[in-house]
């Protein structure tokens, strides 16, 4: 658990500090200064006024006294569950170009279903081979989409 | 041009064309079901489906992306009343009153209530938009560069005023919007600008990948930290409201129409904000106002009537200006973009055949979501209560295909899973949504048209305040800007922003 307002300091700071690393990036943009609007304006603008926002949102909730919400994070539980998912959904983007989009969609939908529920190991299978079948069917072969068919075109 | 029966009727010859039918159709189709699917919002839904509709023709890709939107607009209410988890957020009055009935056994006379009050909303809506977006593309044929950036810098700065008590975070959120926007080279210079050398970047970042990430991908994190896993158990016996309902209802109908259509076409008025108002507005306008909450059913029919006339109203000043007032109609903005069109008062001159046909289908998109929705309302509602565990990674797989199938990139991919982390991030700090999504569509044509205004001036910004429809628009900003100040220095309570998920 954390208060909203200690919630918002941290992200103030870091907003800030994003902010701060625009300006240094802004500084660097090439460009002609004979421009009306040269390519580094727009670039500071926004930096500044990130890190503006950032600062007074900080600062805000600093000063901030009153009974604050709380910001319902996940438990440990749930940090490892979004975890997991979020791990499982970047490697099939990963296999995407290495496997093909039909065989990754049948291991992602597969091993996702079994992982939030155990119970479903059948239906985790059925559900990941139906997916494959409609992403070849509908998305490749009807729709056209140039896919990767992977170790399917071997 | 103003209104003519003439290209109307051109445009139902155009809308009633068998393709055109049967994308309306789908799009009817998937909208109702992105509305009843809690997982899914309307701009999550379109901006996953942008990239696949590219493979149809222009006219009948933008009917289907319409019909999505306002399709979602009646879905929402489905899992509202049943079981008392609003689809979209702007169907939380809708579960007020709808839940009490259903637990009083009415379910059935609610959802048909929502159908028939989305009905009358959205006809009312579509009626207005074909009177009114002809006139006001004539009015915005007089704008320049500087009118089109003022009218901009009047809508952002609408949007985040409107960003409940969280002023300062929607400031950052438009500001974080620009700035995913401003990655990649200047569009006249060709500069690199905040590419840190690399490559990748140079292409700058979708914006679809962005609403994807934002939306969708968040979205569905949520839920698996919530290990949602919903089990339909109640059935709907009797859809069909008696007479009674239908004559305590049908005033409810038409003021909150009336309110949801005027509101709707206020960048930032979302339906989210304009169904609380209207539901609030019936509420003091009752008789009974002590039914609201135990299951009045006028209490049903205003916030769905609101829900259906602000989506709708909303395509005016999107079709007339070319300006978005809301996350859906700037993903929508971003499709017609996609395709070559530019919306904004040369839709109705160099395209009457396209914008006509799409205002037509809204009509008869709305009859046949009336038929989806009346007698399959009991299907709807079982359809939305598939598990979680099941639900949750087909919709993040149609997030990748979505994401993936903009340039067939995986770098797209990887941008829409670093936006799904923002989006969460975003939503567990109570930032709003909205003015980064609308910052992030607006920010080429902003810079386009300050490049073009600063140029016409020879760099002077004084030409936003001697054009008097650019001085207009320049106070009102300047006005929501002093005022969202003012609410700011005198609320001392934390920034909390409303829930503009996915509206």
């Amino acid at each position: 658990m954390m208060s909203q307002r200690k919630g918002d300091i941290y992200a103030g700071c870091f907003i800030a500090l994003l902010g701060a690393v625009v300006v240094y990036a802004a500084s660097q943009i090439r460009g002609d200064v004979e421009e009306r609007l040269p390519p580094r304006t727009l670039p500071y603008a926004v930096g500044f006024m990130t890190l503006a926002g950032g600062l007074g949102l900080a600062v805000k909730s600093w000063r901030f006294r009153g009974p604050a919400p709380e910001i319902h994070w996940p438990g440990r539980d749930g940090f490892v569950r979004i975890a997991a998912n979020f791990l499982l959904l970047a490697l099939f983007v990963i296999l995407i170009d290495v496997l093909g989009m039909p065989i990754a969609t049948f291991l992602y939908i597969s091993a996702t279903i079994w992982y939030i529920d155990r119970k479903r190991t059948i239906g985790a299978l059925v559900a990941g081979g139906v997916s494959a079948l409609v992403v070849y069917y509908l998305f490749m072969k009807f729709l056209e989409l140039p896919f990767p068919m992977g170790l399917l075109e071997r | 041009m103003g209104f003519s029966l003439d290209f109307l009727m051109q445009g139902f010859a155009d809308a009633l064309s068998w393709t055109n039918l049967f994308w309306a159709f789908v799009g009817c189709l998937v909208g109702t079901l992105i509305g009843v699917l809690p997982g899914i919002g309307p701009s999550a839904g379109i901006a996953i489906l942008l990239p696949i509709t590219t493979m149809i023709p222009p006219t009948s890709g933008i009917i289907m992306m319409a019909a999505i939107y306002y399709g979602a607009m009646y879905g929402g209410s489905t899992t509202a009343i049943v079981v008392n988890i609003p689809g979209e957020a702007s169907s939380v009055p809708t579960a007020i009153d709808g839940y009490e009935m259903a637990k009083q056994g009415r379910a059935g006379p609610a959802l048909g209530i929502c159908a028939i009050a989305s009905f009358v909303a959205g006809t009312i809506g579509i009626v207005g938009l074909t009177l009114f977006a002809p006139i006001l593309s004539n009015v915005a044929l007089a704008f320049g560069p500087p009118e089109y950036f003022a009218l901009m810098f009047m809508s952002l700065s609408l949007i985040i005023s409107l960003s409940g008590r969280a002023l300062l975070k929607g400031l950052i959120a438009m500001s974080l919007g620009l700035l995913a926007s401003l990655i990649g080279q200047n569009p006249l210079t060709g500069a690199a600008r905040l590419t840190f050398g690399w490559v990748d970047l140079m292409a700058g970042l979708n914006f679809i990948s962005i609403i994807v990430g934002l939306f969708a991908i968040s979205e569905v994190m949520i839920n698996v930290e919530r290990s949602a896993a919903l089990i339909y158990e109640s059935r709907i016996k009797g859809w069909m409201p008696t007479w009674e309902d239908i004559k305590r209802s049908f005033g409810a109908m038409l003021r909150a129409s009336g309110i949801g259509f005027f509101l709707g076409l206020l960048p930032g008025c979302s339906p989210a904000v304009t169904t609380f108002i209207a539901y609030d507005a019936e509420k003091r306008f009752s008789r009974h106002p002590e039914t609201f909450g135990k299951g009045a059913i006028e209490g049903v029919a205003a916030p769905e009537a609101a829900n259906n006339a602000t989506s709708t109203s909303g395509f005016i000043p999107l079709f007339a200006f070319g300006l978005p007032t809301g996350p859906p109609l700037a993903v929508l903005l971003g499709g017609l973009m996609m395709y070559g069109l530019q919306p904004g008062p040369m839709l109705f001159q160099q395209n009457p055949k396209f914008v006509w046909a799409v205002i037509a289908s809204m009509y008869i998109g709305n009859v046949i979501l009336l038929f989806l929705n009346l007698p399959l309302v009991g299907w709807w509602a079982r359809i939305a209560l598939v598990p979680f565990p099941i639900l949750g990674p087909l919709i993040a797989l149609f997030c990748i295909i979505g994401a993936y199938g903009i340039r067939f990139l995986v770098f797209d991919v990887w941008v829409a899973l670093i936006f799904g982390v923002i989006g969460y991030l975003m939503r567990k700090l109570s930032f709003p949504i909205a003015p980064m999504v609308l910052a992030t569509v607006l920010a080429p044509m902003l810079e386009t048209s300050l490049q073009q205004s600063l140029l016409l001036s020879q760099g002077s910004p004084v030409i936003f305040f001697n054009r008097p429809i650019a001085a207009v628009f320049m106070a009102l900003a300047i006005l929501s800007i002093l005022r969202g100040a003012w609410v700011q220095f005198k609320t001392h309570a934390p920034e909390i922003a409303l829930d503009d998920a996915d509206e």
